[in-house]
């Protein structure tokens, strides 16, 4: 017993076994230390970033896009979230059935869905439909397929609440949100935003615990507040939907401005369409005929010749013309009139709308004035309108005007507007001789939680001014020659109970595809108009192009009851007071 | 001895439990707020949505037969109020001014 207690047990195992399990740990202690060594140093920034990876994520916050709302508030284009669906192919079994069921439930053909995931069967994230309805959701919702096989990814689409109006104006956003046409194209950068981002907090499962911080606030777009209002912008369209109904021209258009500040208060183009469903519009209607149509503007260019004469002191105003009883020989052509006048006043020359008497205006000016003249009106160049799209109009060089261009360019000839350089053109005349550039946008505001037409937070644009006659050249031609071609001249058509009326009708012809020369049947039928004659309140401008109905197409016949018909619901829109009583007495 | 062994275990038991009941708090507290986070972006669709919706039911179109009842008192004359003077050829004949070359 003594012997077996004296003994030390782990002799048993002998003292070399237990230096090894000993040399072991410590040599497992090394290696542990040394990794541990490795780990913290070499290793410590990719294994710190990669447990962050694993427990942070970062997601993004998408910006909304901005409103575009009218004058009054109302709202023009906005967007709401909506789900779109995507599949994962690389996690679909069984794809004939999956397929078959998706595309029962969002209309979509199953084979096409069946196709588009085989060929993209290695992908992880493959797009089966974008912005789907509440309905479609719901129906995807409902058929409980595999989890992992699918999902949906919000995204913000655009409304515009208002349907097919100011179409052209407004634009629209394409499948991946940008902005296409009108002044979503041009606005995008400011109605787009930017997003933001927030860090989230993960669980070892990937599962999202909670929101660490917002690290990147989203700035959403700006609400971009037009000068158009809608209440005036949809009498226009009806307007011109009746004349189109009437005349079934090719194209109309029609632009309502208020003169004192150049804004655009209206501006329609037919044929339209609906930016709520881009998919079922036809390719003639993307045009905005208001500004990327351009046309020769014919009689009723007239009023700036004139005005142009007088303000140079070429012609004075109780001046009168021979008018060659409707013939007039220039150089080797003969210039007819639609009536063999006689001698008119510079006053008649206009209501009557007497080529030869603007001929012999132009003879007087000569051709280095009458250039002049059209481009200290904005013709030829852009008006500075915010629209994409926009064209110059037509302008020749100076140095290719001849001796037909003296007699062309006063009867609107010879040259081409786009309807909106006109308008704004008109515009100057009716507020003295101030031509402005057209706008259609006065402010971009971030955020709108009430509207204030008259306090409107953010920058408002400013116009640019420039003279171009002196103001009461301007009245004159307004108040003399244009008031009278409404109350007895070509314009008569466009007479309003209760205010006196300014315009000047436009009957221009066009080339004839075929002969290449001027024909006698298809026209560019126009008129301008505006009141009150004594302070312009709106201006209105109506183009129809070759009206097909009937054979007089005269700009007083065609255009100018549109014309009317909107001139007087935005006057009484605006609540205009009558000024018949006012214009008697000034006339008196 | 016993009693102390036994008091120090129930006391770091309590901290303990104490520790967890806070850190679930937190928890709690971090989920509430993080909620907020996407019920303010529900809260924004959601008055995006019915802001659509007022719009559209409250559009210029809708309503236009009652603007025009209520706004416009004055209508476009039949015919031209104002008696033309002068017949076609209309002109404007002015003997007594000398004749423009």
């Amino acid at each position: 017993m003594s012997t077996t207690a004296g003994r030390n047990p782990l002799n048993e195992f002998g003292p070399w076994r237990v230096r090894l399990v000993v040399l072991l740990l410590f040599l497992v202690g090394v290696a542990l230390a040394g990794r541990l060594v490795q780990l913290q140093s070499s290793r410590q920034y990719d294994l710190a970033g990669r447990a962050q990876r694993q427990r942070f994520y970062t997601e993004s916050i998408p910006a909304r896009p901005g409103d575009v709302i009218d004058r009054r508030g109302r709202l023009l284009a906005t967007s709401i979230i909506t789900p779109s669906l995507y599949v994962v192919p690389e996690r679909i079994d069984d794809a004939d059935t999956f397929a078959g069921r998706l595309g029962g439930a969002i209309g979509i053909d199953g084979d096409w869905i069946r196709r588009r995931v085989d060929q993209h069967r290695d992908k992880q994230f493959l797009w089966i439909k974008r912005r789907l309805s509440t309905e479609e959701a719901e129906a995807v919702r409902r058929l409980e397929l595999p989890a992992e096989t699918w999902g949906f990814r919000n995204e913000f689409l655009r409304r515009y609440p208002q349907g097919s109006l100011a179409a052209h104006i407004l634009g629209l956003r394409d499948v991946d949100g940008i902005g296409r046409g009108g002044l979503e194209q041009k606005f995008d950068h400011i109605l787009r935003g930017r997003d933001g981002e927030r860090l989230l907090d993960r669980d070892a499962r990937g599962r999202v615990i909670g929101v660490v911080d917002v690290t990147e606030p989203p700035q959403n777009g700006q609400t971009v507040v037009l000068t158009l209002d809608t209440v005036i912008q949809l009498h226009a369209e009806r307007a011109l939907d009746a004349l189109m109904e009437e005349w079934k021209p090719k194209s109309a258009c029609a632009i309502v401005m208020d003169p004192r500040t150049c804004e655009v208060l209206a501006m329609v183009s037919r044929p339209t369409f609906d930016p709520n469903d881009p998919s079922h519009v036809a390719l003639t209607a993307w045009k905005n005929t208001s500004i990327a149509a351009v046309y020769e503007p014919g009689s009723t260019f007239k009023p700036f010749v004139v005005a142009w004469a007088l303000n140079k002191g070429i012609i004075k105003r109780n001046e009168s013309f021979h008018c060659e009883h409707g013939e007039y020989r220039m150089g080797a052509r003969v210039l007819h009139d639609h009536h063999p006048f006689g001698e008119l006043s510079l006053t008649d020359v206009l209501v009557k709308s007497s080529n030869i008497g603007m001929a012999k205006i132009g003879e007087k000016l000569t051709n280095a004035e009458l250039y002049r003249a059209v481009i200290a009106f904005g013709f030829g160049r852009k008006t500075g309108s915010e629209l994409p799209g926009e064209l110059d109009g037509i302008v020749r060089p100076r140095e290719k005007w001849d001796g037909y261009s003296t007699g062309s360019i006063p009867m609107g000839q010879e040259i081409a507007v786009t309807p909106l350089q006109l308008i704004t053109a008109h515009a100057a005349l009716a507020n003295g001789g101030r031509l402005m550039n057209p706008r259609l946008v006065t402010r971009y505001v971030d955020e709108l939680s009430e509207f204030d037409e008259h306090n409107l937070p953010g920058e408002s644009t400013a116009p640019i001014v420039s003279q171009t006659v002196l103001p009461e050249v301007a009245q004159w031609v307004v108040r003399g020659p244009m008031t009278d071609v409404v109350s007895r001249g070509t314009g008569k058509k466009a007479q309003l109970e209760g205010y006196t009326v300014f315009g000047k009708t436009g009957t221009a012809q066009k080339p004839d595809p075929e002969t290449g020369e001027y024909s006698s049947k298809l026209h560019v039928s126009s008129f301008v108009a505006g009141a009150p004659a004594y302070d312009p309140r709106a201006i209105v401008l109506v183009v129809a192009d070759e009206p097909s109905v009937g054979h007089n197409h005269y700009g007083g016949s065609v255009a100018a009851p549109a014309a009317a018909d909107i001139l007087l619901k935005t006057l009484a829109h605006l609540h205009v007071p009558s000024d018949k009583a006012a214009s008697r007495a000034a006339l008196k | 001895m016993f009693f102390r062994f036994g008091s120090a275990l129930v006391l770091v038991v309590l901290i303990s439990l104490v520790g967890v009941a806070i850190e679930k708090r937190n928890l709690e507290l971090r989920r509430g707020l993080s909620r907020q986070h996407y019920r303010m972006d529900a809260l924004h669709e959601q008055y995006a949505h019915a802001r659509l919706k007022t719009q559209q039911l409250g559009a210029p179109e809708r309503l236009i037969e009652s603007i025009d009842a209520s706004e416009l008192k004055a209508r476009r004359p039949e015919s031209p109020v104002e008696d033309e003077s002068r017949r076609v050829p209309l002109l404007h004949w002015q003997r007594a001014m000398p004749r423009t070359k």
